[in-house]
């Protein structure tokens, strides 16, 4: 793929890559600094991504590895179980409250449960159910086999619901 | 009606694609990623005037290490950066053979083919360091070294050079009781040195001691080692 056509075609991902950003990162300006690394690395590596192969899944794929590198292993100490997701009672990043300065106000139960959930959990829900990804792409992206995607969002749509029957209590 | 009940799976995730709020990328992400990652159009002419000027680069620096180092044309001037480096070398390393006159004198002369009839070995002003020989511009010869109460390293160098053309312009007259002097006061990489001939010899006299007030007492030193000193060629 030229240069010029692989650079057009990533840009077509933009606002998808960019609302997984705010997702994950729940600030505007990290999720501009996310979004706009994660271009940077798809434009210098194009030279690795195998036409035919899914764009959309390698940029997402790309956007997350960043996350976890930057944005999120810094503030991970936790050991995580057997299936790389921690257990319920770990506290997690993603769990503080969101104290951040700049981070953008849950409006719905829905997204703040949303929130809530460890991002291993969140990213699953975001690429299987509110991007309709593939399970197989979903696998490439978290690095982890088809069966360990499903058993993900399971347990994610337990927690899930979990979550909004405390709201509903509230 | 829903299809689904309230809880299932297929309802939560139809909440979630219907409920949860997408967020769409800023103008200014957007403009900042076109703009500064698709590539612009390059003038055509500017990857042969590129390539050029890297050819004449890489020519330049080729040929820059075939130039010969700069030395003086100058024969005198050229035997006081030799005689620099030599004092510089003593300077920084110290001597390579110091020995203690003259119980190595017969060994310095077989070696560096200078007798010594007299030799100053320091004062009160000039504390004697040691001296060795030398292999100067191709001539054999005796290096002595003296330090005097400041810190200043001397360095005395006598070759074997009949007939050195010492620059008259650049001679200073040094009068002290019934002796005068004409030597020739040269300057090289921040050194000064006395240079003046002594029969068939070229004598030198090498020090840091530029300024105005260093130079007199240079003289001083010049004279010291001048009058107590009486080089010969051995063979």
């Amino acid at each position: 793929m030229a240069s010029d056509d692989f650079h057009r075609a990533a840009l077509e991902h933009l606002d998808a890559l960019y609302n997984f950003a705010m997702y994950l990162t729940r600030n505007p300006p990290e999720a501009d600094d996310l979004v706009q690394e994660t271009y940077l690395r798809a434009f210098r590596f194009s030279h690795r991504f195998q036409p035919g192969t899914h764009l959309r899944a390698w940029l997402f794929q790309i956007l997350r590895n960043t996350f976890l590198t930057f944005y999120r292993l810094r503030e991970r100490e936790s050991a995580l179980a057997e299936d790389g997701v921690p257990t319920w009672d770990v506290p997690m990043f993603h769990d503080a409250p969101e104290e951040s300065s700049g981070a953008v106000e849950a409006h719905t139960d829905l997204e703040r449960a949303l929130r809530r959930l460890p991002e291993e959990f969140r990213t699953v829900l975001l690429l299987a159910e509110v991007e309709g990804m593939a399970l197989e792409d979903v696998a490439r992206v978290l690095a982890c086999p088809v069966g360990t995607v499903k058993s993900r969002i399971f347990r994610a749509k337990e927690r899930l619901r979990g979550l909004l029957r405390d709201y509903t209590k509230e | 009606m829903s299809a689904h009940p309230p809880d299932s799976d297929e309802a939560l995730a139809g909440r979630l694609r219907t409920e949860l709020p997408r967020y769409a990328a800023p103008a200014h992400v957007r403009v900042a990623l076109v703009e500064g990652t698709l590539p612009r159009a390059r003038p055509a002419w500017l990857a042969p005037v590129l390539a050029s000027a890297a050819t004449v680069l890489v020519l330049g620096l080729v040929f820059l290490s075939l130039v010969p180092r700069i030395v003086p044309a100058d024969p005198v001037e050229r035997l006081v950066r030799s005689v620099v480096a030599e004092h510089t070398r003593a300077l920084m390393w110290g001597a390579r053979h110091p020995e203690v006159v003259p119980t190595a004198l017969p060994w310095l002369t077989q070696e560096s083919g200078i007798g010594l009839r007299r030799v100053f070995v320091g004062d009160d002003r000039l504390g004697f360091v040691g001296a060795e020989p030398v292999y100067l511009e191709g001539h054999r010869g005796i290096a002595l070294h003296y330090r005097d109460g400041d810190g200043h390293l001397l360095t005395y160098i006598v070759l074997p050079i009949a007939g050195l053309p010492v620059p008259d312009r650049r001679r200073v007259q040094i009068e002290q009781g019934t002796n005068r002097w004409r030597p020739a006061l040269m300057h090289d990489s921040g050194f000064s040195a006395w240079v003046w001939r002594q029969g068939d010899l070229a004598c030198f006299l090498v020090s840091d001691m530029v300024s105005e007030v260093d130079v007199e007492r240079f003289k001083d030193y010049f004279v010291r080692v001048r009058v107590s000193t009486d080089p010969v060629p051995a063979y």
